[in-house]
């Protein structure tokens, strides 16, 4: 097969002598050959929605040869639904130039000869030729592309579904034992062991919650907006039981976000912050000084130099009754807004930054 | 009009005493035992593992219900609907492992509480419930909606709040007894006011 792309050989009729692309070789049957050729399905159609002409790769899409597509109306490609929609959509541009929808990249099933949809990503194009207003459609299957995210959206799905299932079923057993701890408590007098089985039990409570929590930011963000920082990290704040520890918000820029997950962000941040700080933490939020996102600090220990890259995963916990899930919640909510988390070097305890925000 | 009845349990008591009842109900029996060791030091615990036992112990005395969802026979959603039938005047709390979902707007419960709880947080709400007993029906009603928002939200994404048509009514119905309970407010003193919000507030 030859392409233009190819090596070309001695006697290439593309190259001359010194290797450079002949100037006016690439003729009208060149273009013709890659239309014809190309991966792509194009139609073109008149005024009147007949097709004039479709290339070889339509047989591929539609299941159609060419020629049988030729001198028929273009919805006989189109699912019944949109039939009336194409005329009309068509006959007011023929009359008014309106456009009722995108020429670039728009996303359209298609009906393939044997009645299934094929999902298309379209771009459309005018011209005239002949005195005659052509207009064509060049069309990519994107099949594969519109499976896969199906596949993954089921996948998030049933792992949301079984996190919840997991856990709602955990609580019972849970509620029951706990009931047992008290009941042996009464039975055989005060012991620090059944103190600290409650405190497991407590734990795994926490852990149920954290579960459900994960699965659900699994998913992606959902719709954002430019939110009041300040705003959300006091509803956070509200959240947090740690009366005797202050929160210290300074100017801090609007950010786009989804201002729900943001919240479950800075939740967990401050939660790591008065454990590890104590009860008496005070947790600064603020911009960057590049501006370039905000951090959360605390005047707590910190987090040692060699443990800052591990802080984020799954299950990494310092503390007794973490969970291990927290750190790596955030790290999941900064990932599905496109920003850069990282455990960096505290002025005096640990600070969290987050990079690659935007304000609108 | 805001009535106030400070002295509610007072009522005549079989039991002897003027310690509030509870009636505990939930069908694995160890939770029933457990909860009256959690609050027997205050309160009469009577304690039920069944609903058609649970609507047995129930008479004029009992003032707060803690009743579990899922139990088989009749179940903790059709012994509340019953409670309401008749028209005890009890306050409910359902203690439950099931997730608030949006059918929860429907059910006349006043407090939801999702399981595991533990002592200090099941007094809790045993004590806000009879706080809130003694006020009249607009502030009852308040509580309850306030409550079933607080659910919903802890369980409900923002998406999933912002689709839901339950939501938004409750939202709306939770806005109107505001403003009844803001108008019975106008008929309290400075002291009673403070002492309306301060226990709404715990």
């Amino acid at each position: 097969m030859s392409s233009p792309g190819h090596r070309a050989d001695d006697d290439s009729a593309l190259l001359d002598e010194s290797g450079a692309v002949e100037p006016g070789v690439l003729d009208r049957e060149f273009f013709a050959s890659l239309v014809e050729n190309g991966s792509d399905a194009i139609i073109s159609i008149d005024e009147e929605s007949r097709i004039l002409f479709a290339n070889g790769s339509v047989e591929r899409v539609f299941g159609y040869a060419p020629d049988e597509l030729v001198g028929r109306d273009l919805t006989v490609i189109m699912p019944d639904r949109f039939r009336d929609a194409h005329h009309e959509a068509l006959a007011r541009y023929v009359d008014s130039g309106e456009r009722t929808l995108d020429w670039q990249n728009v996303e359209l099933p298609a009906e393939h000869a044997d009645g299934h949809e094929v999902p298309l990503s379209i771009t459309f194009e005018e011209h005239r030729y002949d005195g005659e207003r052509i207009f064509s459609g060049i069309m990519r299957d994107v099949s594969e592309r519109v499976a896969r995210e199906e596949r993954l959206e089921r996948q998030k799905e049933q792992l949301e579904k079984f996190a919840s299932i997991v856990s709602h079923d955990l609580r019972n057993p849970l509620q029951t034992a706990k009931a047992d701890v008290a009941l042996l408590e009464a039975r055989h007098g005060e012991d620090e062991l059944f103190d600290e089985l409650d405190e497991t039990l407590d734990r795994m409570d926490a852990l149920v919650d954290d579960v459900l929590t994960l699965a659900k930011q699994g998913r992606a963000i959902g719709e954002t907006d430019a939110v009041d920082v300040e705003a959300v990290a006091a509803d956070a704040w509200n959240h947090v039981d740690a009366p005797d520890a202050t929160l210290d918000v300074r100017d801090v820029s609007r950010l786009k976000a989804d201002r729900e997950r943001l919240e479950t962000l800075f939740q967990n941040l401050f939660r790591n912050a008065v454990e590890h700080g104590g009860a008496d933490v005070t947790v600064t939020v603020g911009d960057l000084d590049d501006s370039a996102g905000f951090y959360v600090a605390d005047d707590g220990p910190g987090i040692p130099e060699a443990e800052r890259e591990d802080v984020f995963e799954y299950g990494y916990t310092t503390d007794d009754d973490g969970t291990g899930f927290g750190l790596n919640i955030v790290e999941q909510i900064a990932d599905a807004h496109g920003w850069r988390a990282a455990a960096t070097d505290g002025a005096r305890g640990a600070r969290f930054e987050f990079r690659g925000t935007t304000n609108r | 009009m805001m009535t106030t009845n400070h002295t509610a349990t007072e009522s005549a008591d079989s039991s002897g005493g003027d310690r509030p009842v509870v009636l505990v109900v939930d069908d694995e029996e160890r939770i029933p035992e457990a909860f009256a060791l959690w609050l027997g030091d205050e309160y009469d615990v009577r304690t039920a593992t069944d609903g058609e036992s649970a609507l047995a112990s129930l008479d004029r005395d009992v003032d707060v219900v803690l009743l579990d969802r899922q139990m088989p026979g009749l179940s903790g959603d059709a012994v509340l609907e019953r409670i309401r039938e008749e028209g005890y005047d009890c306050r409910v709390a359902m203690v439950t492992g099931v997730d608030a979902d949006f059918d929860i707007v429907d059910l006349p419960f006043d407090d939801y509480v999702t399981k595991p709880v533990g002592k200090d947080d099941l007094r809790e709400v045993v004590d806000e419930l009879l706080t809130v007993r003694e006020y009249d029906e607009d502030v009852r009603r308040y509580f309850a909606l306030s409550k079933t928002r607080a659910a919903l939200e802890a369980e409900k994404t923002g998406a999933e709040l912002a689709d839901s048509e339950a939501y938004e009514s409750l939202r709306d119905d939770l806005a109107a007894q505001e403003a009844a309970v803001m108008d019975d407010v106008a008929d309290l003193d400075t002291d009673e006011y403070e002492a309306l919000f301060r226990d709404l507030d715990t």
